[in-house]
């Protein structure tokens, strides 16, 4: 015990730990109605530095070529120790990348907790989701497989209904006509290289900007539940009457954490085919269409979109409306009231619009 | 898009269709001249298009000899062709690429009854209408026009059960492969083990049949473990478990401290 603690001095007055640890403690209180959904962000930390970790390792042996790239995830898969392990920690993971990215937006549309000051935080966020969106699409084309191929083929053919530029575009996406060599080159390098490193840097200015702003108060079990924010100086909210962050949130998040690792493991280990489909097991083959091209699901919404309208430039559209509407929300929607039941129209809107989310997703599932 | 799909599979259904019918039926004018003769002439042509012989290339020529390139000569002695051949031509022929089969069945009971009774191997697997041979072609119509079925039912016995084995091992192989687990050399290997197995009856050698199939067998028994994923469940429990108690745990700490 003494010994930790001289280590712990040696430390602090080298670095100032103490000042820190003192401040999670009693410093920076949150507001005592804080409650688990406020853990998703920590559970989305550890998902990226777990996506990053097993990438790292995958990327040990796998190599960007056609003529090897499948049969480089099939010899990480079979011969590597830990190898089919680590492959599907990396691809099951991405999917529940995207599932937690969705309920932490959910959860922040309900609780009103995009409302100023926050506009930045959810506009930040909101590229993360376009990022991991696209991260997980080139990432999809990689192992070089009859599914991934030929859903990059469908995917990147959606930019080509862009008018004036789309067949630039296409080939600028693909390095040429078709899918081929040079897509993987450049997908790989997006992938592995520029799309990571953006979004380590914009999780950076999210957690930043949460840093400065303190987190939102929950409308929940308050009388007044409006935003409190007036607009005219910066302050950092505090909660004189809060819990601290250390240990109490800390362990908040722990708990939750652990049970979506316990969640990711089920899968890995008892569901691997749910996210993994047998057709992913054939080569790529350019000469061969599968029957049924399906993107992942949560491409499955935007896929039945398009093909409901009779031009696919107008579902593209329409889709581009609907994204734009969801990134600007907070400067849209100006109302004070953050409760979701004393605001019911919002509320109603936003269910509605998830259900049909939920709903073209299926649709798209069985179509 | 959903116009451009269909092209696109148009267009590489055309380009890809050229080399292939290309590659399994080369320009033959055996095949096109019989195959528009009559009867005696022309059945053979009709029967060999279904043959796994058609499948792979092997034509009029490779057994009849002649040149399939030259319509006026083709049909010439000076251009090796031997006309139909005599049963105790045939064993020759077929070993030619048979090899193996061939010095089995030369050396059988069969073999050393060649032209005094003894079946060749059209007498079994025809001659035009060759198809891939199984086990079931050992049965009463097929052997018992020159003797008994005793020594034959006692041969299809032990092959049974390597056959069945070899059964096993091809569902098992499959159901790998939808698991994304390299089959290829599992799959070269399987391949030579069963014409191994299938080649093996053409020496009509109980004993040996005997012998060899107990090795054939053993050799089976060791690829039947590849790729096992027995402990995967149990580890997974474990995990999962592990995870969920961690939870519980942090749960309980945070109810003490709260
Ligand atoms: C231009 C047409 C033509 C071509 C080409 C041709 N044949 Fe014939 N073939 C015949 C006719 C007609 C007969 C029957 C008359 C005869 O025996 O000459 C025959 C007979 C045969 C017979 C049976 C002979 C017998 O004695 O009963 C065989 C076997 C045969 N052809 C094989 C071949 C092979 C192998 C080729 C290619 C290398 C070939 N033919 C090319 C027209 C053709
Ligand atoms: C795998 C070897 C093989 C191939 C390939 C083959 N034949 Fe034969 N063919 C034979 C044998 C053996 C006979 C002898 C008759 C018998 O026992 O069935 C024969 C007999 C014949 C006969 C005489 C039929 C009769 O009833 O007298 C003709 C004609 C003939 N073949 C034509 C062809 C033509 C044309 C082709 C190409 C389409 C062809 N054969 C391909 C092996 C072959
Ligand atoms: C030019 C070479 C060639 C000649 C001559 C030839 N074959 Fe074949 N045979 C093949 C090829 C190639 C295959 C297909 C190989 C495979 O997939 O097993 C085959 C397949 C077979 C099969 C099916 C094998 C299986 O896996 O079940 C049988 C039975 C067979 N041949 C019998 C004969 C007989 C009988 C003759 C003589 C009348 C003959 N072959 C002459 C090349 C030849
Ligand atoms: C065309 C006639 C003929 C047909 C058909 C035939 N055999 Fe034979 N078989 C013979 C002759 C001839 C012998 C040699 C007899 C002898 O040496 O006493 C023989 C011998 C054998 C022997 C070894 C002798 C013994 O009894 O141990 C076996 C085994 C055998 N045949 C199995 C078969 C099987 C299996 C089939 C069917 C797939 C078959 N035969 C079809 C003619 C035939
Ligand atoms: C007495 C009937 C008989 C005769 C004669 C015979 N075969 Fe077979 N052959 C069979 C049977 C039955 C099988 C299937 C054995 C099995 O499935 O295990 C077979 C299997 C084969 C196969 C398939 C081997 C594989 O790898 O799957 C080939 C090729 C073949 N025979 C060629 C020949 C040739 C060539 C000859 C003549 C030299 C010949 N056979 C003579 C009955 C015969
Ligand atoms: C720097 C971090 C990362 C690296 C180095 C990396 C590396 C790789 C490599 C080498 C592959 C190909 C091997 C394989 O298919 O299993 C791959 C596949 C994949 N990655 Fe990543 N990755 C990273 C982060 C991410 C993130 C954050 C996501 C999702 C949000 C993601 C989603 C995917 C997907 C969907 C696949 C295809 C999975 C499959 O079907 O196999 N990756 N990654």
């Amino acid at each position: 015990m003494d010994f930790l603690k001289q280590l712990y001095d040696w430390i602090d007055v080298r670095f100032g730990v103490r000042e820190v640890v003192d401040e999670k403690r009693s410093g920076h209180l949150l507001p005592p109605n804080i409650n688990a959904w406020y853990s998703l962000g920590s559970v989305l930390l550890v998902i990226f530095c777990l996506q990053i970790v097993t990438g790292l390792l995958l990327m040990l042996y796998y190599v960007p070529d056609i003529d090897k790239a499948f049969g480089s995830v099939a010899f990480i898969m079979d011969e590597i120790p830990l190898g089919r392990l680590i492959r599907l920690f990396h691809a099951v993971g991405s999917s529940m990348m995207l599932l937690v990215i969705l309920l932490h937006m959910f959860s922040i549309l309900f609780m009103g907790s995009y409302k100023a000051p926050r506009e930045l935080h959810w506009l930040s966020g909101f590229f993360l989701l376009l990022l991991a969106m696209g991260i997980s699409l080139t990432g999809y084309l990689l192992p070089w497989n009859q599914l991934s191929f030929w859903a990059t083929t469908v995917a990147t053919d959606c930019v080509s209904s862009i008018p004036f530029v789309g067949s630039d575009l296409v080939e600028l996406l693909r390095g040429g006509k078709q899918v081929g060599f040079h897509t993987l080159g450049r997908f790989y390098t997006l992938h592995v290289g520029v799309l990571p490193a953006t979004i380590a840097a914009l999780i950076g200015t999210h957690l930043f900007l949460i840093r400065r702003t303190g987190v939102s108060t929950p409308p929940f079990g308050l009388e007044d539940t409006t935003n409190q924010w007036q607009g005219d100086k910066f302050v950092c909210k505090d909660h004189p009457d809060g819990i601290p962050f250390f240990p109490n949130f800390v362990l908040q998040d722990l708990i939750s954490i652990s049970l979506y690792l316990a969640c990711l493991m089920m899968f890995v280990f008892f569901f691997p085919n749910m996210f993994i489909p047998s057709t992913s097991y054939m080569p790529a083959n350019p000469l061969v269409t599968p029957s049924h091209i399906k993107p992942e699901w949560y491409f499955l919404a935007n896929y039945q979109t398009l093909k409901l309208f009779p031009s696919e430039i107008v579902g593209l559209t329409v889709q581009a409306c609907a994204m734009t509407f969801l990134a600007l929300l907070p400067f849209i929607d100006r109302g004070t009231e953050k409760h979701p039941l004393k605001r019911p129209v919002f509320t109603m809107t936003a269910i509605g619009c998830i259900l049909l989310w939920i709903g073209l997703t299926i649709w798209g599932l069985y179509s | 898009m959903r116009q451009l799909v269909p092209a696109f599979l148009l267009v590489f259904a055309l380009l890809s269709a050229l080399p292939v019918t290309a590659a399994v039926t080369p320009p033959n004018v055996c095949v096109t001249c019989h195959g528009g003769l009559a009867a005696r002439l022309g059945m053979p042509v009709k029967i060999w298009k279904t043959s796994i012989h058609a499948e792979h290339g092997v034509s009029c020529n490779a057994c009849h000899g002649g040149d399939p390139m030259d319509a006026v000569n083709s049909m010439s002695q000076a251009r090796g062709f031997r006309g139909v051949p005599v049963a105790t031509e045939i064993p020759s022929i077929c070993g030619g690429c048979h090899m193996g089969i061939a010095k089995y069945h030369a050396a059988s009971p069969h073999g050393r009854a060649l032209g005094r009774g003894g079946p060749t191997c059209v007498t079994c697997h025809g001659s035009h209408g060759v198809v891939r041979a199984t086990i079931d072609q050992i049965n009463r119509k097929n052997c018992t026009p020159c003797h008994g079925f005793e020594s034959a039912l006692e041969i299809k016995n032990i092959m049974m059960k390597t056959d069945g084995m070899l059964k096993a091992i091809e569902d098992r192989i499959i159901e790998l492969k939808n698991q994304g687990i390299l089959t290829d050399t599992l799959e070269k290997r399987l391949f030579s083990l069963r014409n191994q197995s299938h080649s093996l009856f053409h020496t009509l050698n109980i004993d040996l049949i005997r012998q060899e199939s107990a090795h054939l067998q053993a050799e089976l028994e060791k690829n039947n473990s590849i790729g096992s994923t027995g402990t995967g469940l149990s580890i997974g429990t474990l995990a999962v478990g592990w995870a969920l108690i961690l939870a519980l745990l942090f749960y309980l700490i945070k109810k003490n401290i709260d």
